[in-house]
């Protein structure tokens, strides 16, 4: 089985954030030996008043491949009960888990996608989930979490939305395509300039190294100035 | 920096306005920084990364009980 894994408004202003909580049920997962975990990205969801998110209305998803069937459960128990243990009691927590090649993946995307520019309801949520067979659960509060959680699968699943966690730990300088690709856990280089794919160029990277979801690969986003590449921006990557 | 609508502290200048979001967080003794993978600005002492911020869909707001404007 092939399963994504998505939780959404798990913290408060003071507390631990979603995304370490998100790292923490993977590393969970991976210690138990009971599938093969990938990296944590970051979804972000519509921005509006009528939303109660806490400070900019994100979820997180990984993928967890590799997963005996007789393990299911028990990933949906690790993952509620640390949901349970760290989520803030002043959160809404949702958690969401779902068997890829058992859904519909295009209703799912497009329900992420509205996530992102329409104000869902729980009930809208939940009936797609049941639709789906996807387990789709809230841990307190509002439960609003469950919204986000399910959305994050979505956007996950569409492969064009989000930044993963995390950087990258390369020092400044001048590093070749190949090298980079072939040491580090980044799939293509993107030229946001051009909207292209680089295949032999030269990166020069400064600053935070942060990778993002294009087409279904692990991209580091670069631009073009005087005919030099360098890694985005923060500023450059806020649109993923 | 920043007014005070409907007793909500909305930052007056938008959000792209990089350079003002710096000033306001240099000049805020509240300035705190959200996680990592939350911030949007490469400039850390940012409005736009702090921790207090709120999004909304034209600004930011201020949820730091702040006892006067910057």
């Amino acid at each position: 089985m092939k399963l994504y894994l998505s939780i959404d408004d798990t913290d408060d202003i003071e507390s631990k954030g979603t995304g370490e909580i998100a790292e923490e049920i993977a590393e969970i997962i991976d210690e138990n030996k009971i599938g093969k975990i990938s990296a944590v990205t970051r979804h972000q969801l519509y921005i509006h008043d009528d939303i109660p998110y806490t400070s900019h209305n994100s979820s997180m998803c990984f993928e967890i491949d590799e997963v005996n069937e007789k393990d299911y459960d028990l990933i949906i128990s690790l993952a509620e009960n640390h949901l349970k243990k760290e989520s803030s009691k002043l959160s809404d927590p949702g958690l969401c888990i779902c068997d890829i090649n058992k859904i519909d993946s295009k209703l799912l995307i497009e329900y992420g996608f509205k996530a992102k520019s329409e104000v869902l309801t729980k009930e809208y949520a939940y009936a797609l989930a049941e639709n789906q067979n996807i387990f789709l659960k809230e841990y307190g509060g509002t439960g609003d979490g469950i919204i986000g959680a399910l959305a994050g699968i979505g956007l996950r699943l569409s492969g064009n939305d989000g930044r993963f966690k995390g950087k990258h730990k390369i020092k400044n300088g001048k590093y070749e395509l190949e090298y980079l690709i072939n040491n580090f856990k980044m799939d293509k280089i993107y030229d946001i300039t051009t909207e292209k794919y680089l295949k032999n160029n030269s990166i020069n990277l400064e600053g935070k190294i942060k990778t993002v979801l294009l087409d279904g690969k692990r991209v580091l986003p670069v631009f073009n100035e005087n005919g030099n590449y360098y890694n985005c921006t923060k500023q450059q990557l806020r649109k993923y | 920096m920043f007014e005070y609508i409907n007793d909500h502290k909305i930052f007056k200048y938008g959000l792209n306005n990089y350079e003002m979001s710096r000033i306001a967080a240099k000049n805020c003794i509240n300035f705190k920084a959200d996680h990592e993978y939350e911030q949007v600005d490469s400039e850390l002492i940012s409005c736009y990364n702090c921790i207090y911020r709120r999004w909304k869909s034209k600004t930011i707001e201020c949820m730091k009980n702040a006892s006067k404007l910057i």
